[in-house]
C-alpha cells in the first residue's frame, strides 16, 4: 500500500563512480519522512565528526520533503544539506521551483552524494536511467547555457536542472545551488559542496505520477482546489501574488527596524528609492513554482546604467535590503544588478550583501584600504564598487577571495576590531531582520543549528496580535500573543512550539507562504494532506510538531558531536547596543534577559544549557534513543 | 490627506491600491479613518503619521498628513 513515498534512495559515490539504489521501508520513514530529518539522519549516522566540509569524505544529502509534489500550492521544496563549509556546523537550504517535485516523479525520496568527481561531473537522471556524463565544457558556463546544453544534449527541454555556476565551482563558502535558473537552496554554501565534489549539476526528468505514491489522492486533490480558489480571496496570498516579498521593505523601514549599515541603524534615509512602489517600476512578470497558485517570484528587467536579465528573476527582501539599506544603497538598478550577478554565479546574496556591508565598515574604519580593494571606494553607498564586489567574491579575484570565505573567517584575517564588524552567528551572515525589534528571531539565530538564519521559527510580529489572521491561524498551535519584544518564558514557549512546527514545515516540504501562521493553509489541512499521504491516519497535530522536533535534535546532536556548545548559540554583540536612529533609536536587548530566555529554550527542548546536548530521555520520547548512545550521554 | 497601506491592507479596500488621496475638511481619529475604509484593526501592526509612529486610538489626521498603515509581517 502506498505511503507517500517511493521509498527509493539513489546513492552516488562520485569518486568510484558507482550509482545504487537503496530502499527503505514505511517504519523507517515514520521516523524521518523526508526533508530535514531525512537528511539529518544519513548526516549524523554516515558523516564522521570533524570531516572537512570541502573535503571529498563530506557526504551531500538531497532530500524531497513527505509533500513535495503533491498537487496543492506550496508542496515544492526540497533540502540540500551537508557539513556546512561556512559554518562547520550541521548546514541545510530548502528550496522551491520544480526540482524537487520532478525528482519525485522520477521515482526518488532523496539523493546521498559521496566522494569527488576526477573531473567535472554532471548527473543524469531519468527514471531508473542514471549516468553520470562529462561536464567539462560545461564548467565555467552561466547557468542559463548550462541549462540550454543540457536540454540539448538529453533532447528533451522538459529536463529540470540543478545547478551550480562559478561561486560554487570556486568554492565560495556560501555559493547557492539553482533550479530553473529562479530557486535556490540559498544559505549554508551547499553550492560549494557542489563545487568542492566536481558537480556541476543534477538534470531530473521523471515519467511517474505523484497519485500512485499517494495513499489517498481524494483529499490532496481536494485541498489543491480549495487553495487554487482561495488565492483571491485570501489578503496574505493576493498580497505575496501581487508585490511578493520586496512590499516588506517599506513597512520595516517605518517600524524603525529595517537593518541598516551593518545593523547599525533600523531607519533607511534612501529608502523610497528601494522600497515596492519604486521596484514595481521595473518588475517585467510575475512567476511560480511547481502547482503553487500563488505566484510570489519576481521577475525584472533593466536596460538603463545597468544591464539586467529576466533570465534570473527578481530580487526577494532579503535581497534587496541586503545589496540595499544594508549596504547604505538607494539605487535599485544597482541592487538588482547585484541580485542578477550571484544568481548567475549562485551565491547567497544574504551573505554575500552581508560580507560587502562588512567590508564596508572595515574599510571606513581604515582597517582596510584602497591598496586591498583594488583602488575601490568600497565605503557604505558606492553602488558601483558594491556590484564590482559581487563579481569579485564569485571569481576569487583581489580582496573578493579573501570575502569569499565569509565575514568571519575575513576579519580573523583582517584583525584589529574587524570582528566587531562581522554580524554572523556560527560563521553565517544574519538575514535582513533586527532583533531588537522582532526578539524571537534572535533566539533563532543563537540556537538555530547553522546561525543567522531567519527561518527557524515563525517572527514575532506574526503572533503578536490574538484578534490577526496571522495569529489565528497559528492559534491551534497552542502559542500565546506576546508583543515582539517581549523577552522570558512564553516567549520561549511560543519560540519552541513555533520551531517545531517551522521544522516540520522543512521535513515535509511545505513553503513557508503557505501554512500558519500565514494560514493560506490551515493546520488542519496540513493534517489532512499528511494523513492522505501516507495513511496515517492516527496522527494528530502533536504528532507533527514531534516530527519537526526530531529533525532539530538530529542536527543538534551533529552540531554537538561537532564541537558546538552554549558558547556558539550567541549573538553579535552589536545587538546588544543601541539602534542609532529612527522610532527605535536607542532600543537594545538585555543581554541577561536574553540568556535567561535562552535557558527555558533548552529547558523546554529537554538540552544541557552548557554542552545543548539533548537528553537521552527527551530523544527516547522522540523515538531516536540511537542519538544518545552516539552522543554518550 | 495622503494614505499607503502596505502589504496586505490593500486587499481590504474596493480599488485595492496601496496609496490613496482623501480628503478631510476637519480632522478625524485614525480609528475612524480606518473603519470607514473597512479595514479590520486587528491587522493594523504599525501606524506612522508624517513618519512617526503612533497608537492608533490616540491619533487624529488632517488634510495635509502624510498617513502609513501596516498590517503585521514576517520573513521568508
Amino acid at each position: 500500500m502506498a505511503y507517500g513515498t517511493s521509498g527509493k534512495i539513489l546513492r552516488i559515490d562520485l569518486t568510484q563512480k558507482t550509482i545504487r539504489v537503496e530502499r527503505f521501508d514505511e517504519d523507517f520513514y515514520r521516523l524521518y519522512p523526508g526533508g530535514k530529518a531525512l537528511a539529518g539522519y544519513v548526516l549524523l549516522n554516515e558523516l564522521k565528526p570533524g570531516t572537512d566540509a570541502l573535503s571529498p569524505e563530506n557526504i551531500l544529502v538531497i532530500a524531497n520533503g513527505l509533500l513535495t509534489g503533491a498537487p496543492f500550492s506550496a508542496s515544492t521544496r526540497f533540502t540540500m544539506a551537508a557539513r556546512s563549509p561556512l559554518t562547520g556546523s550541521y548546514g541545510e537550504s530548502e528550496a522551491g521551483g520544480f526540482w524537487g517535485p520532478e525528482l519525485k516523479m522520477a521515482g526518488y525520496e532523496a539523493i546521498v552524494i559521496t566522494g569527488r568527481a576526477q573531473l567535472p561531473t554532471y548527473i543524469t537522471i531519468r527514471d531508473d536511467q542514471v549516468e553520470l556524463r562529462d561536464a567539462q565544457t560545461l564548467w565555467g558556463c552561466e547557468p542559463k547555457e548550462v541549462q540550454e546544453r543540457i536540454r540539448a544534449e538529453l533532447a528533451d527541454k522538459h529536463v529540470r536542472v540543478l545547478q551550480i555556476g562559478i561561486g560554487g565551482e570556486n568554492c565560495v563558502r556560501y555559493a547557492a545551488v539553482t533550479n530553473e535558473l529562479r530557486h535556490f537552496n540559498g544559505r549554508t554554501g551547499m553550492g560549494a559542496v557542489m563545487g568542492s565534489k566536481n558537480l556541476k549539476a543534477i538534470a531530473v526528468l521523471g515519467s511517474g505520477r505523484y497519485p500512485d505514491q499517494a495513499h489517498d489522492i481524494k483529499p490532496i486533490s481536494e485541498i489543491g482546489r480549495a487553495l487554487g480558489k482561495r488565492v483571491k480571496d485570501h489578503p496574505q496570498a493576493w498580497d505575496l501574488q501581487v508585490k511578493g516579498t520586496p512590499g516588506l521593505v517599506g513597512a520595516f523601514n517605518t517600524g524603525g527596524f529595517l537593518p541598516t549599515r551593518n545593523f547599525r541603524q533600523g531607519v533607511f534615509e534612501g529608502v523610497d528609492n528601494i522600497k515596492w512602489e519604486a521596484y514595481e517600476k521595473m518588475l517585467t512578470a510575475r512567476h511560480t513554482c511547481y502547482a503553487c497558485a500563488i505566484r510570489c517570484k519576481r521577475e525584472v528587467s533593466v536596460d538603463d546604467r545597468y544591464q539586467v536579465s529576466a533570465a534570473y528573476g527578481g530580487p526577494e527582501y532579503e535581497t534587496v535590503e541586503g545589496f540595499g539599506g544594508y549596504c547604505g544603497i538607494d539605487d535599485l538598478q544597482a541592487i538588482a544588478k547585484a541580485n542578477e550577478l550571484c544568481n548567475r554565479y549562485t551565491l547567497d546574496t544574504i551573505s554575500a550583501s552581508s560580507t560587502i556591508a562588512f567590508a564596508m565598515e572595515c574599510f571606513e574604519h581604515g582597517l582596510i584600504g584602497l591598496k586591498d580593494t583594488g583602488g575601490l571606494d568600497l565605503r557604505f553607498g558606492n553602488a558601483e564598487a558594491m556590484v564590482k564586489m559581487v563579481e569579485l567574491i564569485a571569481k576569487r579575484e583581489g580582496l573578493g577571495h579573501l570575502l569569499a570565505e565569509g565575514s568571519k573567517r575575513a576579519a580573523q584575517v583582517i584583525g584589529g576590531d574587524a570582528h566587531l564588524f562581522a554580524i554572523q552567528v556560527k560563521g553565517m551572515e544574519l538575514a535582513m531582520h533586527d532583533p531588537r525589534g522582532k526578539v524571537g528571531v534572535g533566539i533563532g539565530y543563537s540556537v538555530g543549528e547553522y546561525g543567522g538564519d531567519h527561518l527557524y521559527s515563525v517572527h514575532d510580529t506574526l503572533v503578536a496580535n490574538a484578534e490577526s489572521i496571522t495569529f489565528k491561524g497559528a492559534e491551534p498551535l497552542d502559542i500565546a500573543a506576546l508583543p515582539p519584544r517581549e523577552l522570558g518564558t512564553a516567549k520561549a514557549r511560543n519560540y519552541t512550539i513555533l520551531e517545531n512546527w517551522t521544522s516540520f514545515g522543512k521535513v515535509v516540504g511545505l513553503c513557508y507562504f503557505a501554512p500558519a501562521p500565514r494560514s493560506y493553509m490551515q493546520v488542519d489541512e496540513v493534517l489532512t494532506a499528511v494523513q492522505a499521504a501516507t495513511g496515517w491516519e492516527e496522527l494528530t497535530l502533536a504528532d507533527l510538531l514531534r516530527i519537526g522536533e526530531r529533525a532539530t535534535n538530529l542536527a543538534r546532536a551533529f552540531n554537538v558531536l561537532n564541537g558546538f556548545s552554549r558558547k556558539d548559540d550567541n549573538l553579535p554583540e552589536r545587538l546588544f547596543q543601541p539602534l542609532e536612529n529612527g522610532p527605535m533609536a536607542g532600543t537594545t536587548i538585555d543581554k541577561k534577559e536574553f540568556q535567561d530566555t535562552l535557558d527555558e529554550v533548552y529547558r523546554l527542548k529537554g538540552w544541557d544549557p552548557d554542552t545543548t546536548a539533548p537528553s537521552r530521555d527527551r530523544l527516547r520520547e522522540l523515538g531516536i534513543e540511537w542519538v544518545a548512545d552516539l552522543m554518550g550521554v | 490627506m495622503e494614505l499607503h497601506l502596505g502589504s496586505y491592507l490593500s486587499w481590504y479596500i474596493p480599488q485595492r491600491s496601496s496609496r490613496m488621496a482623501i480628503k478631510l475638511d476637519k480632522p478625524v481619529s485614525l480609528m475612524e479613518l480606518v473603519a470607514g475604509l473597512k479595514i479590520p484593526v486587528e491587522e493594523i501592526a504599525l501606524a506612522a503619521v508624517n513618519g512617526v509612529l503612533v497608537a492608533l486610538p490616540d491619533t487624529f489626521v488632517s488634510d495635509e498628513d502624510q498617513v502609513e498603515l501596516h498590517p503585521p509581517n514576517g520573513g521568508g
